[in-house]
């Protein structure tokens, strides 16, 4: 027997003989191989020599009426047998007339060539037809079969279900091996137990409401991808799905919520190779006892919720990461747009000094957080829980901080500030890189002392979009305790442009023997070579100055941090001590560089502000200082010219006082007693 | 010193060309700004330091813009002081640009103006393709002659400009004025269709404007000189002329001839100290830090370093020694 091993393994049979046939005396299954059903006496066997010897005993007698053959019986046979028929193997190719057995309940016509089903409507009483293994393309002629109970249609050619509608009490209908696409024309068969569409071409299951007596339904080696309508299914035990084409769980969703079944098959399909398969199976369908033709043990179950909850976790985290990093890119992307607002308003500024209106058309009241329309279009492929949950974020920020293990990122200059909050020691301890985004220079240097005593480790600092343009600029980075890394962003520093930016960075910040500039090694030719360059500059600022101005330069450094420190809340005596040691050591490490120094334009312009009255004051002083000095001078010249008129004039004087000896003794007495 | 022209000058006139009170004001200034400091060690010793830094040529370094240019002397100091430390760049070959240039320029003076960085440019540029590198010492010469008579140069410039639209050079120009007196109009139709202008014409403008004005300017004589080779020039041509010329550079006194530009070898042996006192000061910061080193001290360096400053220290034949200006 070819190919019946395969599918229709085992035709459970079991017939009262003695009593007319009720209903649920009569049971049918179909059976896969490893069944887990309590065992039926298997009748296959009985009845096939059984038919095949009823076989013998058929005449088949062609009419010169009609073109099918009249069946004729023995008598004998009909008593015997004279509610079952079998045609089995007849070489059939339709449908045989049968007359006089109108009280016929079985008829078995397996393995012909039969393409109609014709010729039984007067077999009112029929229970049991099996039509297994012909080439039936179409169901009809059933309609007056209103007893029938169980139809077997099987490896066929039939594409549609159809013309079912009288069959009310059908219990079993088997339509596996054909080519039907659709479930259809079944909703009235309430008192249907199975159903075997296995071998069909069915893409989905659905439209199955109805079936309210339902208990067993085979979809195997299918196209299936989804299933719908199941949780319809009030008695749905049984359900293989086996060799389909199920990838998700949620296109069986529905059988969680069919509180009946209990045993199902999903192998041969995708959703069976994946990781989370049998746990998620599972952790669903808790009213399983059995997956893929194996009890499920306690133990499975266990595992199974175990490592649900285990999934969700991971799921929830990783949305909330995919949330918190979407929110991270938004702000960068807000920080990055103000940073370019900012810079084309400076240059605006510079170039057009004349014209009142500013060139940007954007407003710049939108720097403080409010939500920026434009960026939905911008955020990219997202699912749309994601994107759902950012727009309920009604303010988009500024600025970022980000700590992230050894680094520390800031974005936008509103960052800055939170280097005042209060760190932990231990996550200010672990900070060894330091990154600046989108802040001009000019700040950062203002903050520099501050990151000095909190963040003592950090090594390793970062540049980008931070205006960094003269050389100058690199000497505020000499106050830090130590830096081992350089990295200069070509983006947004033009000074990077300059040819011999990083031999003024290893000249001005020798004495923190950095180790790699923009990655690259720092060697000792490198040293040399900044030394080479620019040791005189250091010669001529240190040893050329005359001390005065070495104090002052000096001094005001100095002042500047303290000036830091005092405005942050460390005014306790012992950190301005520790300030003092540090200055002093750095001043002696290397005198001849501390004298560059770099004051931000602002301060400077500031500096040179404060000292305009002083200038005024010293020029009206010296002015008057020059006006004495001249009035003098002037009285002095005078003074040469007169004197040698005036000194022979004294002596004149003189000799004519004293020309009288006596007159001028008298003279001189009266003098004296007037003096008393 | 005590010639007797400098006191047959009357007092005001005297003060005002040496620019002693310029001087004097500054001082008094310093002395405002750091009283603290300075009263610790006394004020007539203040003086003394301050008047001496301003004879070797000091006193400018890390000042302000205004003081930088408000005498000839600060500013012949400044250039000066330029060439001095930054010399080792242009020995080492790189060519900069214009920027670079400025950025030097700003670590000796926080506040220089990049005009005046731009306008030098030009002149070696030849007012052709800013972004261009230039050497160290075509920039330092024309920025010499751009920095040191740049009041000069914008009268000359509007003298330029006027030639070249034909007007005539006889009129009275004043740098601040949109229009000279066109009393004659001489057919000088020729100055539109070839380039610049005449020399000789513009000679005697310039001859003109040299007796006239109170600032700085080129010695007439020198000018000529300069001018005698050509027929016509551009403005840029005469500028680049300008800066070339030897005589030019000597009496401004502030740098050496071009041959001699990179030489300085008092500066180089102190840099050779410098450079070898870095190395030991690296090598045994290393040693203190303890880390793996990834380069180790070589013998090979040091030799290096021992051979170029016997180099340094072979006499060369032309001593540069730099004169105050009386």
């Amino acid at each position: 027997m070819d190919c019946q091993a395969e599918v229709n393994c085992g035709l459970h049979l079991v017939i009262q003989t003695s009593s007319l046939p009720e209903k649920n005396k009569v049971e049918f299954k179909l059976n896969k191989d490893t069944s887990s059903f309590p065992g039926r006496l298997l009748q296959h066997d009985l009845e096939r020599n059984y038919s095949s010897r009823q076989g013998d005993h058929i005449n088949l007698v062609s009419s010169s009426l009609s073109s099918f053959p009249i069946l004729q019986r023995s008598s004998e046979e009909k008593i015997l047998y004279s509610d079952r028929l079998s045609l089995e193997r007849q070489k059939l190719t339709v449908c045989p007339i049968i007359n006089g057995e109108d009280h016929l309940r079985l008829l078995n016509f397996q393995h012909n060539f039969i393409t109609r089903i014709q010729n039984i409507s007067n077999l009112q009483k029929l229970i049991s037809l099996d039509l297994y293994d012909n080439q039936i393309e179409e169901i009809s002629g059933l309609s007056t079969l209103r007893c029938l109970r169980v139809l077997l249609l099987g490896k066929n050619r039939i594409k549609k279900i159809s013309n079912l509608e009288n069959l009310k009490s059908l219990d079993v209908l088997d339509l596996h091996g054909n080519q039907i696409t659709k479930i259809e024309n079944i909703n009235h068969l309430c008192e249907l137990r199975v159903l075997n569409l296995a071998r069909n071409f069915l893409s989905h299951v659905d439209n199955l409401n109805g079936l309210d007596s339902l208990t067993e339904l085979n979809l195997r080696h299918n196209q299936i991808t989804f299933v719908r309508d199941v949780d319809n299914l009030p008695c749905l035990q049984h359900l293989f799905l086996s060799f389909n084409n199920i990838s998700s769980f949620d296109s069986v969703s529905c059988l969680a919520d069919s509180s009946s079944l209990s045993d199902i098959t999903f192998d041969g399909n995708p959703i069976a190779q994946e990781s989370w398969y049998k746990h998620t199976v599972l952790q669903n369908m808790m009213q399983l006892r059995q997956l893929d033709m194996k009890r499920i043990t306690e133990e499975e179950r266990r595992m199974a919720s175990v490592l649900a909850k285990k999934e969700e976790e991971k799921k929830r985290e990783s949305h909330k990461q995919s949330l918190l990093k979407e929110k991270k890119r938004l702000t960068i992307n807000n920080v990055a747009r103000q940073w370019d607002l900012q810079q084309q308003r400076v240059a605006n500024i510079a170039t057009n000094e004349d014209r009142k209106d500013s060139d940007s058309p954007q407003d710049p009241c939108q720097i403080d957080g409010s939500t920026l329309s434009a960026f939905p279009e911008e955020t990219g492929p997202l699912d749309s829980g994601l994107n759902n949950a950012l727009q309920g974020l009604s303010v988009i920020d500024t600025y970022l901080v980000e700590v992230d293990g050894d680094t520390l990122s800031l974005y936008g200059s509103g960052a800055l500030e939170s280097l005042d909050r209060n760190w932990s020691v231990q996550t200010a301890g672990m900070i060894t890189t330091v990154s600046f985004t989108f802040i001009e220079f000019d700040e950062i240097v203002q903050v520099l002392p501050k990151l000095k005593i909190k963040f003592p480790n950090s090594l390793h600092l970062k540049f980008k979009e931070t205006n960094l343009v003269m050389l100058q600029q690199f000497n505020a980075l000499a106050q830090l305790r130590r830096i081992d890394q350089l990295t200069i962003d070509p983006q947004g520093n033009p000074v990077v442009n300059f040819t011999l930016w990083k031999y003024y960075v290893l000249f001005r910040l020798s004495h923190f023997s950095m180790q790699k500039i923009n990655g690259t090694e720092v060697t000792q030719n490198d040293m040399i070579m900044a030394e080479r360059l620019f040791g005189i500059l250091a010669h001529v600022a240190s040893s050329e100055l005359p001390q005065y101005r070495l104090i002052s330069i000096l001094g005001d450094a100095r002042k500047k941090q303290f000036r830091y420190l005092l405005e942050s809340k460390g005014k306790k005596p012992g950190i301005i001590n520790e300030e003092n040691n540090d200055s002093k050591r750095l001043v002696g490490e290397n005198t001849n560089r501390a004298t560059l120094n770099y004051t931000t334009r602002d301060f400077y312009n500031e500096k040179l502000e404060e000292i305009k009255e002083k200038k005024k004051f010293c020029k009206t002083y010296i002015e008057d200082l020059v006006k004495e000095a001249t009035e003098i001078n002037m009285k002095n010249e005078a003074l040469q010219k007169l004197w040698p008129q005036m000194f022979i004039e004294l002596v004149r004087d003189a000799v004519i006082e004293i020309r009288n000896k006596n007159s001028y003794m008298k003279l001189c007495l009266q003098q004296i007693t007037d003096q008393k | 010193m005590l010639s007797p022209e400098r006191l047959a000058l009357p007092d005001y006139e005297y003060l005002a060309q040496r620019h002693v009170l310029t001087y004097m004001e500054d001082a008094v200034c310093q002395l405002l700004e750091n009283r603290e400091d300075i009263s610790q060690y006394g004020i007539a010793r203040f003086f003394t330091e301050y008047f001496n830094s301003v004879c070797q040529g000091t006193h400018i370094l890390f000042r302000e813009f205004s003081f930088v240019q408000a005498t000839p002397h600060n500013r012949v100091s400044f250039l000066r002081a330029f060439w001095r430390c930054f010399r080792t760049v242009g020995k080492n070959g790189d060519l900069l640009t214009m920027k670079e240039y400025h950025c030097l320029l700003q670590l000796l003076c926080p506040d220089f103006p990049l005009e005046l960085t731009q306008k030098a440019a030009r002149i070696v540029l030849m007012d052709d393709a800013m972004d261009c590198l230039m050497s160290f010492s075509d920039f330092l010469f024309a920025f010499q002659i751009q920095f040191y008579y740049s009041e000069f140069l914008d009268s000359v410039a509007a003298i330029y400009e006027d030639l070249l639209s034909g007007k005539n050079p006889n009129t009275v120009i004043v740098p601040t004025s949109s229009s000279g007196q066109h009393r004659q109009r001489p057919a000088l139709g020729e100055a539109g269709m070839l380039e610049g202008v005449e020399a000789s014409l513009f000679y005697q403008c310039l001859e003109n404007l040299c007796d006239r004005h109170k600032y700085s300017c080129p010695p007439p004589a020198l000018v000529k000189e300069a001018l005698s080779n050509v027929q016509r020039l551009t403005f840029y041509g005469f500028l680049m002329a300008l800066s070339k010329h030897h005589g030019i550079n000597q009496a401004l006194g502030a740098l050496p001839d071009k041959g001699d530009l990179m030489h300085d070898p008092a500066m180089d042996e102190e840099l050779e100290r410098l450079v070898v006192r870095s190395k030991l000061h690296r090598t045994s910061r290393q040693h203190r830090a303890k880390e793996p080193g990834a380069f180790g001290f070589q013998r090979r360096e040091k030799q290096e370093a021992l051979e170029r400053v016997s180099s340094a220290s072979v006499p060369t034949p032309y001593h540069y020694r730099w004169e105050p200006r009386v």
